[in-house]
């Protein structure tokens, strides 16, 4: 919507615009109108010309003839004998002749009286002889010495015409009498009836006396004054006529270049002309021609229906002009507008696009997209570095896909299968796959069905999340739950161990020195120091034997637990204890324990460490064995109403060098033993009132017996 | 002086262990081969008690109650003590024994140890013990004449060692005549009892002047 101002505006300018163009057609119009007039007066003083061409010839034809014919001897005669009858004939007769042979009107000689003397028409029933005619001017102006012209009715005839006069002198100059010639102008009149236009000639005194237009006769152009009027009834100019009318026109003298507009009736039909006049001096009258101002009024309709139509046709243009600018204008924003929509659309799609890899670049979480037929058809860089598999590699694959653990297909399968029913597990499941470097990579998977924004279910979307990490995690803390608990039920016997091994070295370095001191005094023959020094030196054994004690003593002490425990239980922690130990060595458990056994009574923990303590020895007897061989077979059965718990291993074995020395404190063949372990199993063993063997095992090893008192079962 | 002479065994010789019996069987021990023996109960003791500037060797047990073997150890260092360290180590030691070696101890035992290997180690620190006080005393006697130096002395003297013909040496000095350059020579190595500027060079290098 247009603020009302601009729209205010719009119309005033619409309007300006209208009226100037107006203006201009008028203007237009208006000098059309103008050049038509011209051509119209042009026109009319064109055909004036010839008209006032021919009375000028009318008159002048005849001008002279008073004159010639005032010198013939008759005339002189007739007038100077004016009784003389014979005279009076022959003038008449010259006249007659003269007359007939020059064409005019009539001839006719006056006297000085004013009266005829002799006429043309002597012999017919109008004749003017006798007829004075003083009143009359062309008489008057002869009479007077000079050329008389006058156009009026005739007194006798009543014919108008034109009445040229001269005066005839005698011998001595004076004037004799007048001759007078009267010629008819109604051939001018009739000639002027054919013209298309009316003509009409007036007198000086604005009195039209010949006209085209016969109603127009004997009409003032002007109003005659009184004493003029008056002049005119006793001359008898236009005959006994009481007075002269206004031509019926209404004059409108606007109009320039010598013309005016003349309004009138003519034929009963209101009509415009354009007159000009001229003025004929040497007659003392004034032709107007009229021409028809309708040609002029066509011009300007003309002129003003050209102007409309052109300006109609401009603003038809205009408008259609403005009309397709406009189109145009929209064709070109709807263009624009689109191209810039495109545009944003297109940067929008970008960004999208950007934004939508960025986030799938930046994610750590595998995606994985498939058809309905399982075949890959998206994976992110996550999922390829996470397989070791590039993405071209995965795409359009069917399963078994390459990635899947070796050890679990069956399991991917069973996934695949749920999935393809339409039924994975949403909450996601564990997965194991399989890096194409050989790396074990274990995955949550979440599966999702993949349906398109028009409802069409179009595959399986789903984020894979590494949790190798996590499960390394996991079980490393297991592992390390588990050694805690191993080091803490250790503690104390490892503690002991250690401070024993230290009081330990203590007498024994002493008791070497005392030894070592003693030998020296002995070969100085020292027999004094020698005595003091042995002495010393039993001391230090009594210290020895007496430490040794103390850790009977230390196990005596934590025996003190008497309680009846399941041997499955006892094999199960002590198992449990060296699980991260089993796993790290790719050994094995082999577990076989009889139905039926009692329960062993004694203390849980001193028991549980014995066998983990027996257990680890396997282990590590197994170092060297081959991994599908590490097996640690552990059974228990009753064996002669007490209960045997066997440990074997399938180490290289115990050399028979050796037996003798496996239970004896401080014997180790590890590089970081102590050498206490079976040591202090064997004690335990029997401050359970049991028993700790060994035995070579068959097909290569060693087995491990202890033996415990039993409760009933 | 001579240092080529080769020095005789320091016969200063301490124990420090807060066991008894094995204090008491070391002495003993020690004793029974001809060694005179001082035992202290305590690191603290120890240092308090022996005369630490005295070249000769200690025998220190790592565990120690108090201070610890190698805590007594670091303290002799801190005070310059010319005494050749052996440490005794018990079950589960040995690293530490063998850092404070590496950290300029003499040698480490292992408890218990055979009595011959004891015996031939503590010989071969006293022998390292009285090799130290050799070169200590011939620094220390070292000193002495150098001491004598005025200290114009000592500057011609050290650029003379250098092997400086001693216009240069007055050069260098100015302003210093080549001939005041030549008496201050000549008092040196009267005061030295050195014969040339050789003999100088080695004097100053050898006692680390």
């Amino acid at each position: 919507m247009r603020p009302p101002a601009t729209r205010l505006r719009r119309i005033a300018a619409g309007a300006a615009a209208l009226g100037l163009a107006l203006l201009l057609i008028g203007l237009a119009a208006a000098w059309a109108e103008r050049r038509e007039a011209r051509l119209q007066a042009d026109a009319a003083r064109r055909s004036m010309e010839v008209h006032a061409l021919a009375l000028r010839d009318a008159a002048g034809k005849y001008r002279h003839l008073p004159f010639t014919a005032g010198l013939h001897p008759d005339l002189r005669a007739a007038l100077a004998h004016p009784l003389d009858a014979a005279a009076q004939a022959r003038a008449n007769r010259y006249i007659a002749q003269v007359n007939r042979e020059a064409g005019s009107d009539a001839l006719y000689l006056i006297g000085t009286d004013g009266v005829t003397r002799a006429a043309s028409n002597w012999d017919t029933p109008q004749s003017f002889v006798g007829h004075s005619y003083a009143n009359r001017p062309y008489f008057v102006d002869a009479l007077a010495g000079r050329g008389g012209m006058f156009y009026g009715v005739g007194q006798t005839t009543g014919e108008p015409g034109l009445f040229l006069s001269a005066p005839v002198r005698s011998e001595n100059g004076a004037v004799q009498g007048v001759v007078t010639v009267k010629v008819s102008l109604h051939p001018q009149q009739d000639a002027w009836a054919y013209a298309r236009d009316p003509i009409l000639l007036s007198d000086a005194r604005g009195v039209v006396f010949l006209s085209s237009v016969p109603g127009w006769l004997y009409h003032t152009l002007r109003a005659v004054p009184p004493a003029e009027l008056a002049r005119m009834r006793s001359e008898q100019q236009y005959g006994p006529r009481p007075g002269f009318p206004a031509l019926p026109w209404r004059v409108d003298r606007t109009e320039g270049e010598g013309g005016y507009l003349v309004r009138t009736e003519l034929a009963g039909t209101a009509r415009r002309f354009l007159a000009v006049d001229e003025p004929l001096p040497e007659l003392g009258w004034t032709l107007t021609v009229l021409s028809d101002h309708a040609e002029v009024a066509r011009a300007g309709e003309r002129a003003w229906l050209l102007g409309l139509l052109g300006a109609a046709v401009l603003l038809l243009g205009g408008l259609y002009w403005q009309l397709r600018e406009r189109r145009f204008a929209e064709q070109r924003d709807a263009r624009r507008e689109l191209e810039l929509r495109v545009r944003e659309r297109t940067q929008a799609l970008d960004e999208a696009h950007a934004f939508r890899k960025a986030m799938e670049d930046s994610l750590l979480v595998g995606m994985r997209a498939r058809d309905a037929e399982g075949r890959i058809t998206y994976v992110n860089p996550a999922f390829c570095a996470m397989t070791g598999y590039a993405a071209e590699e995965l795409l359009g694959r069917l399963p078994p896909y390459p990635y899947w653990h070796p050890d679990d297909v069956a399991q991917h399968w069973q996934h695949y299968e749920a999935m393809m029913r339409g039924e994975p597990a949403l909450s996601g499941f564990e997965s194991r796959l399989m890096h194409r470097g050989g790396r074990e990579v274990i995955t949550m998977v979440y599966t999702a069905p993949l349906v398109l924004a028009d409802g069409r279910h179009a595959g399986w979307m789903s984020s894979v999340v590494d949790i190798t990490e996590q499960k390394r995690a996991e079980q490393r803390q297991r592992q390390n739950d588990e050694q805690l608990q191993h080091a803490q039920r250790l503690a104390s016997l490892g503690e002991m161990a250690s401070t024993l091994a230290h009081e330990l070295n203590q007498p024994l370095m002493a008791l070497s020195n005392y030894a070592s001191a003693a030998k020296a005094f002995a070969q100085q023959g020292r027999a004094d120091l020698l005595a003091g020094t042995l002495d010393e030196a039993v001391a230090q054994a009594q210290r020895s034997a007496e430490i040794v004690r103390r850790i009977r003593g230390f196990v005596r002490q934590h025996t003190a637990g008497n309680e009846d425990c399941a041997v499955d239980a006892l094999v199960a922690n002590a198992l449990a204890l060296v699980r991260g130990d089993m796993r790290q060595r790719g050994a094995r458990a082999q577990v076989r324990i009889a139905p039926g056994l009692g329960a062993v009574r004694g203390d849980r923990v001193l028991l549980e460490q014995v066998l983990l303590n027996l257990i680890a020895n396997a282990l590590q007897a197994m170092e060297a064995t081959p991994p599908q061989d590490r097996t640690v077979d552990i059974d228990a059965q009753a064996c002669g109403g007490r209960l045997c718990i066997r440990v074997a291993d399938r180490g290289p074995g115990i050399p028979a060098a050796l037996a003798e020395q496996v239970f004896a404190p401080f014997f180790t063949t590890k590089p970081a033993g102590l050498g206490l372990g079976l040591n202090i199993c064997r004690t335990i063993a029997e401050a359970h009132r049991g028993r700790l063997s060994f035995a070579d095992r068959p097909g290569g090893g060693t087995v491990f017996t202890l033996e415990l008192e039993t409760t009933a079962p | 002086m001579n240092a080529t002479t080769p020095a005789a065994p320091a016969n200063h010789l301490c124990v420090v262990d807060d066991d008894e019996a094995v204090r008491r069987s070391l002495g003993l021990l020690l004793l029974s081969r001809g060694h005179a023996v001082q035992t202290f109960a305590s690191g603290e003791d120890f240092l308090a008690g022996a005369d630490l500037q005295r070249p000769g060797c200690a025998i220190l047990d790592l565990r120690l109650g108090g201070m610890s073997g190698l805590e007594v150890f670091d303290a002799l260092r801190a005070q310059g003590s010319p005494l050749v360290v052996v440490f005794l180590s018990g079950h589960g030691e040995i690293p530490m024994a063998v850092a404070a070696v590496q950290n300029g101890a003499f040698d480490w035992l292992e408890k218990p140890c055979h009595d011959e290997r004891l015996l031939d180690t503590v010989g071969r620190a006293l022998q390292r013990a009285g090799e130290v006080a050799t070169r200590r005393q011939a620094r220390q006697a070292a000193q002495a004449l150098w001491d004598k130096l005025t200290p114009r002395e000592m500057q011609v003297a050290r650029l003379v060692a250098e092997g400086k013909p001693n216009k240069q040496i007055a050069q260098e000095l100015a302003p210093l005549e080549q001939r005041t350059v030549e008496t201050h020579r000549a008092h040196a190595f009267a005061k030295l009892g050195l014969a040339n500027s050789h003999q100088l060079d080695r004097f100053l290098r050898e006692h680390g002047l």
